[in-house]
This record gives C-alpha cells, sequence and structure tokens, in this order.
C-alpha cells in the first residue's frame, strides 16, 4: 500500500526535476546567447526565469501543504526541507539567467568582446549544475566533493577576473569598457550561479546523512 | 581585450581542464577533498550516528532487563538509561515490549500470573529487584496513569485524590486538604473542579478524569511517573493539556510515557526510546530520533512504512 506521504513527495519531486532541467536549459541558453550575440532569446529567458519563480512557489506550498497535512520525520522531513531550499536554488538559476541576457541586451552588442574568460567559466558552471543535478537524482553524495572543487576554481577563476578587469577599467575606450563592464558582471552571476550549484550538493548530503553543511 | 583574454593562468587553465575532464569519469567515491569539506561531514556523521548514548547521572537505570510471560519471553535484555525531570517516550508497534518494560519498572508486571522478570532497574542506587526492596515502598515512589481514566467510581474528586493518603496513614486533615488542593493544580484541574470537590471523580469530563487520575498520583508525591498511553482515550484538546501538563511535571518529577502516537512523542518527549519484539533498537534524544534516526528500522517504523 503506497503512504499518502508518497503521493505528495512524487509531486514535489516531479516539480523539482523540472525545474533543474528548465534551470539548466535557461543557464545554457543565456550563455550561448552572450557567445553569439544573440538578444533576441530575452524574452524566452525571462518567460522561463519566471516560470521557475512560479514553480518555487508551488514547491514551497506542496511542502508547508505536506508538513501539515503528513506531519513527516526523518528522511522524509529531511527531502520536504531541502526541496524547499532547491526550488530556490533553481529559481535563482532562472534569475542568474536572465541578468546575463540583460547584459548582452544593456551594453551589447558584444561581438568583439573578448569572451574566453567567461566561456571558460560557464563550462565548469554548468557542469558543477549538472554533477549536482545528477547527485540529486541518484541521491549520490560521493560526487559532492568534485562540486566543491569545482566551485573553489570557480572563485579562483573570479577574483583573478575582477583584479584584471580593474586594472584596465580606466581605460578612455568606450569599446573596451563595455566589454570589461559585461565581463565582470557575467563572471559575477557565474560565481553566484557555482555557488548555488554547491546548495543543491549541500542538500543532496543533508538528505542523505542529515548533516548540514557549512554555509559558504 | 588582451588583458582578459590571458586572465587565467596557464596552469590554473590546466587544472580546470583537468577536474573538468575528471568529473566525467565515474568519481571514486568518497575521495576526501583538499580543504576537507565533505570528509568533516562525515566524520560528524560517524560520530553522531556510532556512538551510544550516556546519561549521566540517570534517574533510572535499567539494565540487562529481560521479562517473560508463561515462559515466553517479551523483553530480551533492555538496556536503557532514563535522565531525571526529563520526560523519556517508549514507541514501538503493538506487542514490542512497552507497556510490559513500564509495568516492570514499579513492579506491575510482578503482579501478573506466570510473568517473571531478570535483570536491574536502579532507581537512584535501589535495585528495585533486589530481593530486600520492598514492592509498595518503590511504587510509592512511582505514579501511573493508564490508558483509560480509572478514577474511583464511588468516591468524591477531593477523595479520589485523598485515597492513597488515607491507605498510607496520613489522618492530618489540613495536611490531606492541602496535598488535595497542590495536587489537583498540579494537574491543572484546580480552577475547574474547585467548586464540585464533594462531586463523584466519574461526573467529570474524559480528559478531567485523566488529569484527576494524574492528581492522584501526585498527591504520593512521586519521583517517577508513569504514564501508559495516557491520552488515547481522550478527544485533542484534552490531549493538549495533558501534553502541556507534562511539560509542566517534568520540572519536579521524571515522566515515562508509552504512546501509539509518534507526533506526541515528538511533540512531549526530551528521550525516545524505539522498542520491536522485545528490544530496544534505538534510544536517543526525541530531535536525533524524528529528524536523523539512526537505524534503518526505526527510520521505517517513524515515517509509517510499517507497523
Amino acid at each position: 500500500m503506497v503512504r499518502l506521504l508518497d503521493l505528495g513527495l512524487t509531486k514535489v519531486s516531479s516539480i523539482i526535476f523540472d525545474m533543474a532541467g528548465l534551470a539548466e536549459n535557461t543557464v545554457s541558453k543565456a550563455i550561448t546567447s552572450y557567445q553569439d550575440n544573440e538578444v533576441s532569446t530575452k524574452n524566452q529567458i525571462f518567460e522561463s526565469s519566471a516560470k521557475l519563480r512560479f514553480l518555487q512557489d508551488e514547491v514551497s506550498e506542496l511542502c508547508i501543504e505536506l508538513i501539515a497535512r503528513f506531519q513527516p520525520v526523518a528522511t522524509d522531513l529531511r527531502y520536504i526541507k531541502s526541496c524547499m531550499e532547491l526550488s530556490y536554488v533553481f529559481s535563482r538559476f532562472g534569475r542568474y539567467a536572465f541578468d546575463i541576457i540583460t547584459v548582452l541586451e544593456i551594453l551589447g552588442p558584444l561581438e568583439l568582446c573578448d569572451k574566453s574568460s567567461v566561456i571558460r567559466m560557464s563550462k565548469l558552471v554548468l557542469e558543477m549544475m549538472d554533477l549536482g543535478i545528477s547527485a540529486l537524482r541518484l541521491r549520490d553524495n560521493s560526487i559532492l566533493a568534485k562540486i566543491y572543487e569545482m566551485e573553489e576554481m570557480v572563485d579562483m577563476m573570479y577574483r583573478k577576473s575582477t583584479r584584471e578587469s580593474s586594472q584596465i577599467v580606466t581605460t578612455n575606450n568606450y569599446s573596451d569598457n563595455r566589454c570589461n563592464i559585461s565581463t565582470a558582471l557575467i563572471l559575477k552571476y557565474l560565481e553566484r550561479i557555482s555557488d548555488h550549484a554547491c546548495y543543491i550538493a549541500d542538500s543532496v548530503n543533508y538528505i542523505e546523512t542529515g548533516m548540514a553543511s557549512p554555509r559558504r | 581585450m588582451g588583458n582578459l583574454d590571458n586572465s587565467l593562468r596557464s596552469s590554473i587553465k590546466d587544472e580546470i581542464d583537468a577536474i573538468s575532464e575528471y568529473t566525467k569519469i565515474k568519481a571514486e567515491t568518497d575521495t576526501p577533498t583538499k580543504n576537507g569539506i565533505l570528509p568533516s561531514f562525515k566524520a560528524e556523521t560517524e560520530r553522531n550516528l556510532d556512538s551510544e548514548l550516556k546519561i549521566e547521572n540517570p534517574k533510572l537505570s535499567i539494565q540487562s532487563l529481560k521479562a517473560w510471560f508463561s515462559g515466553k519471553l517479551a523483553l530480551k535484555g533492555i538496556n536503557l538509561d532514563v535522565k531525571e525531570n526529563c520526560v523519556t517516550a517508549l514507541i514501538g508497534p503493538s506487542g514490542c515490549g512497552k507497556t510490559t518494560l513500564l509495568r516492570c519498572i514499579n513492579r506491575m508486571h510482578d503482579l501478573t500470573p506466570n510473568a517473571t522478570a531478570d535483570g536491574k532497574i536502579i532507581l537512584d542506587d535501589l535495585n528495585i529487584y533486589d530481593k530486600q526492596s520492598d514492592p509498595v515502598l518503590i511504587k510509592r515512589r512511582m505514579g501511573m496513569v493508564f490508558q483509560k481514566p480509572n478514577p474511583f467510581p464511588t468516591m468524591s474528586i477531593y477523595d479520589n485524590v485523598a485515597a492513597g493518603l488515607k491507605l498510607n496513614g496520613i489522618k492530618d486533615k489540613n495536611l490531606i486538604k492541602d496535598i488535595v488542593h497542590d495536587s489537583l493544580k498540579g494537574a491543572a484541574l484546580w480552577e475547574e473542579v474547585k467548586n464540585d470537590l464533594d462531586k463523584p471523580g466519574i461526573s467529570l469530563s474524559g480528559g478531567q478524569q485523566q488529569r484527576l487520575c494524574i492528581a492522584r498520583a501526585l498527591a504520593m508525591q512521586p519521583e517517577i511517573l508513569l504514564m501508559d498511553e495516557p491520552t488515547s482515550a481522550l478527544d485533542p484538546i484534552a490531549s493538549s493539556k495533558i501534553e502541556e501538563l507534562m511539560n509542566d511535571l517534568k520540572k519536579n518529577l521524571t515522566v515515562i510515557i508509552v504512546t501509539h502516537n509518534m507526533q506526541q512523542a515528538a511533540r512531549v518527549s526530551d528521550y525516545t526510546a524505539f522498542m520491536y519484539l522485545g528490544e530496544l533498537i534505538e534510544f536517543g534524544p526525541t530531535d536525533q530520533i524524528f529528524k536523523y534516526p539512526k537505524k534503518e528500522l526505526t527510520e521505517r517504523y517513524i515515517s509509517g512504512k510499517f507497523g
């Protein structure tokens, strides 16, 4: 016999993994748009971001309802708490994707800019998102260490790029400044996405072990 | 633009590429990270989950307790320490031995025909199963409240509370009056019955009757209060009053409660013991038992996956 709580948990899981897929696609689309100077995707990215925000509220409501109706404990309770956290994380991914495309819209066109640092970091960040979502899907906390390692690399790249940007931002060349500002902003958004990918890892660890991770 | 182009030193880039490549391969599990974030989780997990709960200076220490009914083993060597001024909940499916354990604690088990027990139950420094221990004196130190309220049917509210005192030879009417007053107050019943003390105990509602039984137990000034599913026959409002009462009572005595209501155990108890088929499966702080149980069996039971 299926527990009534399991029906609710299945529904929450389904929304969470829908959000995960949508968040990954949205971030990926924003990065590709930046790379290709394709600002026409802005509306699609905005809609995806808005949908993620809406789904976050839906997960929240559903989780509160499950707690109120079934008073879950142990793994069930930890999973529900984590789903609320994860829905926020996925919603933030959507928001950062929208921020990236907005940078392109405001400062673009940016076809003359060197985008290699953003492309390098985005490759890493997308991989972190993918690993985090896989760990969540498989409830496998053996790959979390890799995500934390990658986050350190992203931080290192971000600090280095920021230092270097600050040295050249005084130039009078308008084109250079647009490139530098857009790169700095997008690297910041990517750095935040990598932090949120770690929150996915933290949630997987919490679901599996019950141990909370230190806030980064 | 060249500045940003060269923003990554080749050594860092190589490392990134190496990590990216590395993560594509199925990771070998549990490799410690350089900064030790994940290993520290694991170390904490192991420390918390593998440690046995030790209670300093327990009020009651149950050691290797076995109990039989007609030769059938009902308790299979229970070890459990009960902390003073705390509520300890015993949970588990029907027939797991919760009530038997409770009845062993105040030696009511002895009264059942063909029932025997072996082991130690240390109350402070006294082994209550020592041959020299007097069961009557032991029962006096432990009050008991049962599933169904059982006030003495022919007695008034006042006499229900005073009965134990009178049976124990107390004749000072003023003293009895004071104790009855204090006991009814202690059971959160005084305000509801102070003008009806001469009415029969059974004229009260179910919840009030149960609190009358608690008052009756409190009148003997017990050190431990044993409660065997004290709210299972009560409505939610009456149940919540008993639960609030437990929280007050533990300031002055130690409470052990048997309950089938897991949410009640989670709400009222400081420690929870999960029993199954006569064994103590897991014992720990209630917060831990309900959020991070160590044992799979506990997890399955409290999550409603069997019962």
